[in-house]
């Protein structure tokens, strides 16, 4: 869908504003993001629109469009569009539409409420920056003092398919199951352990293109760039702050680990470096050392490969980036940022490529509240 | 319970019944959830049996506070709950309904009471725009000390816990009726106690103070927030500074907060500066909160001042 949307969607959106406050008041909220990338210039980031509200006691919904430009395209996309269950008993919960999988510990939380203004490399090459697609979720908290969440998704897959043609695919390709945990250590800190597994039935690749063009410059399309029949992954977040008052100081450290198995065919096997398991992790410690100011570094490696056909053989080559990323941010309010980021990436071939950017990310009307 | 269930030894039968006590309400002992120290106090009184489990302590500021997996816990085994309300938890609150599953909890329900919908409410807005900073439109939801209004949360809270509880409906009815005549009482006092307070001025910081200071009879000039919810910044200290030093009495600050701009404040002008609880600490009841602040507020406004016109 291209900008010819954007207009009626602005008018919908103003016609219904008007209207919210008599009706069943929708939450409306924008969040604008700006970048400037050393060499890239000027860009807007993840310019978000979200919109929700209680249909009915027994339901809630969400839409949350997304608009991005790239060179003179704007596209519109829409990365929420769910309703969810609020009145099962006993914990249970239940999601339809399109979502954020519960993957991993970022993979769920909106982009706005990231520390640093690039996702790490585990989640760029093995979740497209962060996946969502359309399918069902289902979810327990359990009644326990220790948070225990259990959650299982079925998705449609497509955008994680590495097959060659789409009628080999299967219509429900994408299951997932997740595990959260966790608790206080004391009045200042609390701590969170996950598992995560992603089950791809289309994501073992089957086909090479004779040259890989596909793979190059910017990558747009938010789709795995890497996929694989099964991904592993776990996840530990710990924060604290002095007597648990997080308005001052606090510090987050955060660490998470993917493991991505059967990439390839088994009928490229015999081929030289076919890739088998992939795996990657990044470790994050973000410090805010006043109400206004937190400063970051982070630290992650992320095993890919690249497969391209040459006749009846198909040529591999491992590929693998360190980077590392600094950032310092200020905070206007609750609802303004101001960010500024270095990143050092090294790949295989110990080439080094350095990057600084500034970013803003704003919001204004209705603003949620932000998961742990 | 869940370690119960766990241990083979045990039989068919406690298996069966640490699961009802999991699934089921226990009616032992009700689980109450609730977003600040003060309401723990005054639930506690109405119910002494109960298991409250506070969010936030006196050290927190409760606009500032993380939907953390043990608060989702606690919320998810919740047979009522009670928060300020008028958007102080915004931030957090509706992340932990959400994630709980539990209906008790749900902004409809009859087990979850936000204080301030039973609260006259002072400085409500009927436009609200974020360049005012962080204000609410529904009104300053600070009300543990809407003093006139803590009768009122008393019966409300009486008859949620009877609805909830009807097996111990005349306890909660007795528990509700000692506590309101215990408040008038204190009220009394508390109204004699403060004459000297009438008409005093203070510099504050954030106006968590706005319904005792409404209703000692106190003003606050001026504020060391440049807006609501915004860190004091040095331009805006510096502005203060240039106050008629004849138009306040002190400068107040609460016992969470930064003490660091309200001292700085002190040392360019010279005013005493109070620091006053934010809600009760351990044990103690709402009655105690009101105590401690008045004697923090008398100590400098009124023994001290007095004491200084004695040296003059």
């Amino acid at each position: 869908m291209r900008i010819k949307l954007l207009p009626v969607l602005m008018a919908s959106l103003t016609s219904m504003s008007v209207a919210a406050d008599v009706l069943s008041n929708p939450q409306i909220g924008v969040v604008l993001d700006g970048r400037f990338e050393e060499g890239d210039g000027f860009s807007l980031g993840h310019t978000e629109l979200s919109m929700s509200a209680n249909i009915d006691d027994k339901f809630h919904g969400v839409l949350t469009s997304v608009i991005e430009t790239h060179d003179d395209d704007t596209e519109f996309l829409l990365e929420e569009a769910f309703i969810e269950t609020i009145a099962l008993p006993n914990g249970f919960n239940v999601r339809a539409g399109r979502f954020l999988s519960n993957f991993g510990y970022m993979n769920n939380q909106h982009m706005h409420t990231d520390n640093f203004t690039t996702r790490p490399g585990i989640y760029r090459d093995y979740l497209g920056t962060h996946y969502y697609d359309d399918g069902l979720r289902a979810s327990i908290v359990l009644p326990t003092d220790l948070y225990i969440r259990l959650s299982a998704e079925a998705f449609s897959g497509d955008k994680m398919s590495a097959l060659e043609h789409a009628e080999d695919q299967n219509s429900v390709g994408v299951y997932t199951a997740a595990m959260k945990m966790g608790g206080d250590i004391s009045e200042s800190s609390s701590w969170q352990f996950g598992l995560s597994y992603l089950h791809n039935k289309n994501g073992t690749a089957d086909h090479f293109e004779e040259s890989d063009h596909s793979h190059d410059g910017h990558d747009h399309s938010h789709d795995a760039r890497k996929t694989g029949k099964h991904l592993y992954g776990t996840d530990f977040v710990w924060k604290w702050a002095p007597d648990g008052n997080y308005k001052y100081r606090n510090l987050t450290l955060a660490a998470e680990y993917m493991l991505l198995d059967g990439v390839v065919d088994n009928k490229f096997k015999d081929e030289d470096h076919a890739p088998d398991k992939l795996s990657g992790y990044y470790l994050s410690g973000v410090y805010r050392f006043s109400p206004s100011w937190s400063a970051g570094i982070r630290y992650g490696e992320v095993e890919t490969y690249d497969g391209h056909a040459h006749g009846d053989h198909v040529h591999f080559t491992d590929q693998k980036e360190k980077e590392a990323t600094a950032m310092v941010a200020w905070n206007s309010s609750h609802f303004g940022t101001i960010r500024a980021q270095f990143s050092r990436t090294e790949d295989q071939d110990k080439e080094k490529d350095n990057v600084f950017m500034l970013q803003y990310v704003m919001s204004f009307g209705a603003h949620g509240a932000h998961a742990f | 319970m869940l370690s119960n269930i766990l241990r083979p030894s045990k039989g068919l039968k406690a298996v069966l019944a640490a699961s009802a006590a999991i699934f089921c309400t226990p009616a032992a002992a009700l689980n109450i959830f609730v977003c600040q120290p003060e309401w723990q106090a005054l639930i506690s009184a109405h119910a002494p049996d109960a298991n409250i489990f506070s969010a936030t302590t006196a050290r927190q500021d409760p606009h500032y506070v993380q939907a953390r997996p043990s608060l989702i816990a606690k919320m998810r085994q919740a047979d009522l709950a009670m928060c300020s309300g008028a958007e102080l938890e915004i931030g957090w609150l509706p992340m932990l309904q959400s994630r709980s599953g539990n209906l008790s909890v749900q902004n409809d329900a009859e087990t979850m009471i936000f204080a301030s919908d039973h609260v006259a409410m002072l400085d409500t807005h009927q436009h609200v725009d974020r360049s005012m900073g962080d204000i609410h439109a529904h009104g300053n939801p600070h009300v543990q000390f809407a003093i006139n209004d803590i009768p009122e949360l008393s019966k409300v809270v009486t008859q949620r816990l009877q609805a909830l509880d009807p097996g111990n409906a005349h306890q909660y009815q007795a528990r509700g009726i000692r506590f309101r005549a215990n408040w008038r009482q204190h009220v009394n006092e508390w109204r004699e106690l403060s004459k000297p307070l009438k008409g005093k001025k203070v510099v504050g910081q954030h106006a968590t103070y706005r319904y005792l200071f409404k209703w000692l009879d106190i003003e606050q000039v001026a504020d060391l927030e440049p807006k609501p919810g915004l860190s004091p910044t040095t331009a805006h200290l510096q502005s203060l500074t240039r106050l008629d030093k004849a138009s306040y009495d002190a400068i107040v600050f609460s016992s969470h907060q930064d003490h660091q701009p309200a001292e700085w404040l002190h040392r360019q002008t010279g005013k005493p500066v109070i620091k006053l609880p934010l809600t009760v600490s351990g044990n103690e009841q709402l009655t105690d909160l009101v105590d401690q602040t008045l004697a923090g507020l008398l100590e400098v406004l009124v023994v001290n001042s007095d004491q200084k016109s004695i040296e003059q």
